[in-house]
């Protein structure tokens, strides 16, 4: 009873921030939303026993990658922002075609997710609950996948150096010339 | 699931709980309001508030009468919403993680087990850490939705120091976490009780007056915590959200009254889960230095003879310890405020990124690699 409570909770929660990201008008309250919206998948996450994922996922979308968008939102002088957002022929369209690649999604979601949920069923009695998620990610992520992990650190590393450089090239705050 | 409460019983003793901790979290608020502003006094050689009720301990409620009462405003052209929210939302990151520290060893009556912290929960450092982080969305909220400059840049300012010296802060925490191999807090502090000992070389070294505490594996790791979280919860020497010249009060320069008491108590709420931290990692968390609890609890049951009554002194003297070490820190950190002047912000970004951030870097990998030579080796 409680799970189920929880669990309905949750996910109108964060459902309802998911949808006021996309409906709000100011880019700040969609960007508050979204945190709002980290915040309920990583609950989700508790609810599933997937303890260390919901901490990571707190810790890194909600808590450093979202503050920096955050913070950046508030230095615009968002008036100008906001008409820019709301009106004209090309967000029209960008608003149109995302409608369509969401109703997209929505259809992929229930199609695989019923054929998920049929593999699940199946697969529910063979598989035992795991004790100790954090070692089993740990092993997963080092032992087994671990050139794809490196490779995409390199790859982050590569991001990393690519907007420094852009940024003092093109004269940004931290310009030297 | 995680010992919510299977049962109406379990439901309520947590309910019963959490409003428990949280009390006891707002209500040191006062005394640690009342030690910060009398012990600068005694530092500045002042007198401090000492005219309402003995060592002017009253001054508390007076305070508290003057903040209820003050006129509740929004400046004209901040947002409504955030501004309202922001104090609220200040309060619940540092309530929450603090429930996650263990003040003690589990309260045994009959067949009943209460644990002395809000919840257990298995990876109770990346919980606390996770939550935690979330405090820079009330600092945020609170300078965009008061509408003014100062509000802004101050919350700018601290927030961009937050997301900087978290990361130093973690990074100095996984040095303790590969030394115990976990992440409950609970099995850290099981870890560090009785003498200093460890296997060196196949020699096995006992030292007869150290207690086997986590500052003599991670003496570096402790430092840089120590240093972090002062930044993290933007007190002195790190207080560059506040600057009277510059910035006024920083992000709460339009706050008065009730909603500027609240971002009190969630700043008074970071300091006390950094002080919690600080002594379960590094100073044994509720064990009693040189015994471990089961020594503690056979004694008692030696000398009362009755099973409850030892496990509940058990439990009180624990209680006692952790809070003992607990009230060290927060008095450590309230001295430190009118002890050491401020940086200049480059300074401060300069050692959170250049200093910081390698030397927990460093400290992780030495770490690393005598775990593991240790392991390979067996010395």
């Amino acid at each position: 009873m409680v799970d189920a409570f929880l669990f309905w909770f949750l996910a109108i929660v964060t459902v309802l921030a998911g949808l006021s990201v996309v409906l709000m008008t100011n880019p700040i309250y969609s960007a508050l939303s979204l945190v709002m919206t980290m915040v309920g998948v990583a609950a989700l996450f508790v609810t599933l026993e997937a303890y260390f994922l919901a901490g990571v996922q707190l810790i890194v979308y909600a808590g450093a990658v979202m503050v920096l968008f955050v913070m950046v939102l508030m230095l615009f002088d968002l008036k100008h922002e906001l008409q820019a957002f709301t009106r004209g022929k090309i967000t029209g369209g960008v608003k149109i075609a995302s409608v369509g690649i969401i109703a997209g999604l929505v259809v992929g979601a229930i199609t695989l997710g019923t054929k998920a949920l049929e593999l699940s069923k199946a697969g529910a009695e063979t598989s035992k609950p795991v004790v100790d998620s954090t070692k089993a990610l740990a092993e997963n992520l080092f032992l087994k996948n671990v050139f794809g992990f490196e490779a995409l650190g390199v790859v982050l590393l590569v991001i990393a150096v690519g907007t420094v450089a852009l940024s003092r090239t093109k004269g940004g705050t931290h310009a030297r010339d | 699931m995680m010992n919510m409460g299977s049962t109406p019983f379990e439901i309520t003793v947590n309910i019963i709980k959490t409003v428990l901790v949280f009390l006891m979290m707002v209500q040191l608020v006062p005394i640690l309001v009342w030690v910060e502003r009398r012990g600068s006094a005694f530092i500045q050689n002042r007198f401090g508030p000492n005219r309402i009720g003995p060592l002017g301990l009253m001054q508390l409620l007076a305070d508290a009468v003057k903040f209820l009462t003050k006129e509740d405003f929004v400046p004209d052209k901040g947002n409504k919403y955030l501004f309202y929210a922001a104090p609220v939302f200040a309060l619940i990151p540092a309530a929450i993680a603090y429930m996650a520290i263990p003040m003690s060893t589990p309260l045994i009556i009959g067949d009943s087990k209460f644990l002395i912290q809000g919840f257990e929960i298995n990876v109770g450092i990346v919980f606390i850490l996770g939550i935690s982080s979330l405090a820079a969305y009330t600092i945020l909220m609170a300078g965009w939705g008061s509408g003014s400059k100062f509000s802004l840049m101050g919350a700018m300012r601290a927030s961009a120091q937050i997301i900087s010296y978290e990361l130093a802060l973690g990074l100095s925490i996984v040095g303790v976490i590969m030394t115990y191999g976990t992440f409950n807090l609970t099995d850290i502090i099981q870890a560090q009780q009785g003498h200093l000992s460890f296997s060196f070389f196949s020699h096995q070294i006992e030292s007869a007056f150290l207690p086997n505490w986590g500052i003599f594996y991670q003496p570096l790791g402790a430092i840089i915590f120590l240093a972090a979280t002062f930044a993290e919860s933007n007190r002195l020497p790190f207080d560059l959200a506040e600057g009277e010249a510059e910035l006024v009060a920083g992000f709460h320069t339009e706050y008065g009254g009730f909603k500027m008491l609240m971002f009190f108590i969630g700043e008074y709420g970071h300091m006390m889960i950094a002080s919690g931290l600080m002594a379960t990692f590094f100073f044994g968390g509720y064990g009693i230095p040189y015994v471990t609890t089961k020594e503690v609890y056979e004694f008692f049951l030696s000398s009362t003879g009755v099973e409850t009554t030892a496990h509940v002194l058990n439990t009180l003297v624990h209680f006692l310890s952790y809070n003992i070490k607990f009230i060290f820190f927060l008095w450590f950190f309230i001295h430190v405020r009118w002890t050491l002047p401020r940086f200049r912000y480059d300074q401060l970004m300069d050692l959170g990124w250049k200093t910081m951030l390698p030397w927990a870097l460093a400290n992780t990998i030495v770490t690393a690699i005598i775990i593991f030579a240790s392991a390979q080796f067996s010395f």
